[in-house]
């Protein structure tokens, strides 16, 4: 079975994802800045909390959305979510993950199929297992904060 | 209404909860919360709501899975999807297993309140 990874065009659908996130949970759109390929040598950083979600089915790969615990804290803020512990912000690297996997299904239909969440607090070496060498890196920037999502999806052909 | 809220974000049960309790939704009183579809098949029977708003990808069982077991009980139960799944497959499965509404995330608070309204209306 061959695969070729999906295109720059297709990139876009995750753009558009973050952004309908943003505006619609804080009502403050994300600054969303060109996905580029990273360097193979150096995989984009993480940051305090990662949320993984695999992708299987007519895709393979995974993506994932990492934050730094200061951008968490501020996000349950403004959702009113009282309790600001780590497995909230575990909690919400997870949901924000799964909401811009599931949101991209608009796109690319069913056949995509997507896991649960895996959440991850540090920076460990389970994801650098998880991404091939260049993937697409996606920078969000929400107030002052930043924030990375990084797209590695291939398509079986 | 009794309420049951479904899904593996404590985050969004508890948004949802919150919500359910604004003043612009009709008189509610939540009967459960729960973390994916086995224990909410549990807590539905113990506590037998009038409506359940229902992630679809969460770990055990999922949602249309439980979807379908829950109207199997009660077939009057009101269900409301709430979920990421943006594809019109995935929507077309639920409705057709029984649940009366979809609700795709991220939602506002005005879109949640204003879908529970409907679906009791």
């Amino acid at each position: 079975m061959s695969m070729s990874d999906i295109t720059e065009q297709e990139i876009k659908v995750f753009l558009d994802a973050v952004d309908t996130y943003f505006s619609q949970i804080t009502r403050e759109r994300a600054a969303v800045r060109a996905a580029y390929l990273a360097d193979g040598d150096h995989l984009p950083q993480t940051y305090d909390f990662t949320g993984l979600i695999a992708v299987s089915g007519q895709y393979r790969g995974c993506l994932y959305f990492s934050a730094p615990a200061v951008m968490l804290r501020h996000l349950l803020l403004v959702m009113e979510e009282p309790s600001h512990s780590d497995e909230n912000f575990l909690d919400a690297v997870g949901e924000i993950a799964n909401t811009l996997a599931g949101n991209s299904r608009k796109h690319f239909g069913e056949t995509m199929a997507i896991s649960v969440p895996v959440t991850m607090k540090g920076a460990p070496e389970r994801i650098k297992s998880s991404v091939r060498a260049r993937p697409y890196v996606i920078m969000v920037s929400w107030k002052k904060y930043n924030a990375s999502l990084v797209v590695d999806i291939e398509r079986n052909d | 209404m009794k309420l049951l809220i479904v899904d593996d974000s404590n985050i969004i049960r508890s948004r949802i909860a919150r919500l359910a309790g604004d003043s612009r939704m009709p008189p509610c009183q939540i009967v459960g919360l729960a973390k994916n579809g086995s224990e909410a098949l549990g807590l539905f029977t113990q506590s037998k709501p009038d409506v359940v708003t229902m992630d679809l990808t969460m770990p055990e069982m999922d949602g249309i899975q439980c979807i379908e077991a829950i109207v199997a009980l009660d077939p009057n139960v009101l269900i409301l999807v709430v979920s990421a799944l943006s594809d019109k497959a995935t929507a077309i499965r639920a409705l057709m297993k029984g649940a009366q509404g979809f609700l795709y995330k991220p939602f506002t608070d005005e879109q949640l309140i204003g879908a529970l309204k409907e679906l009791v209306a």
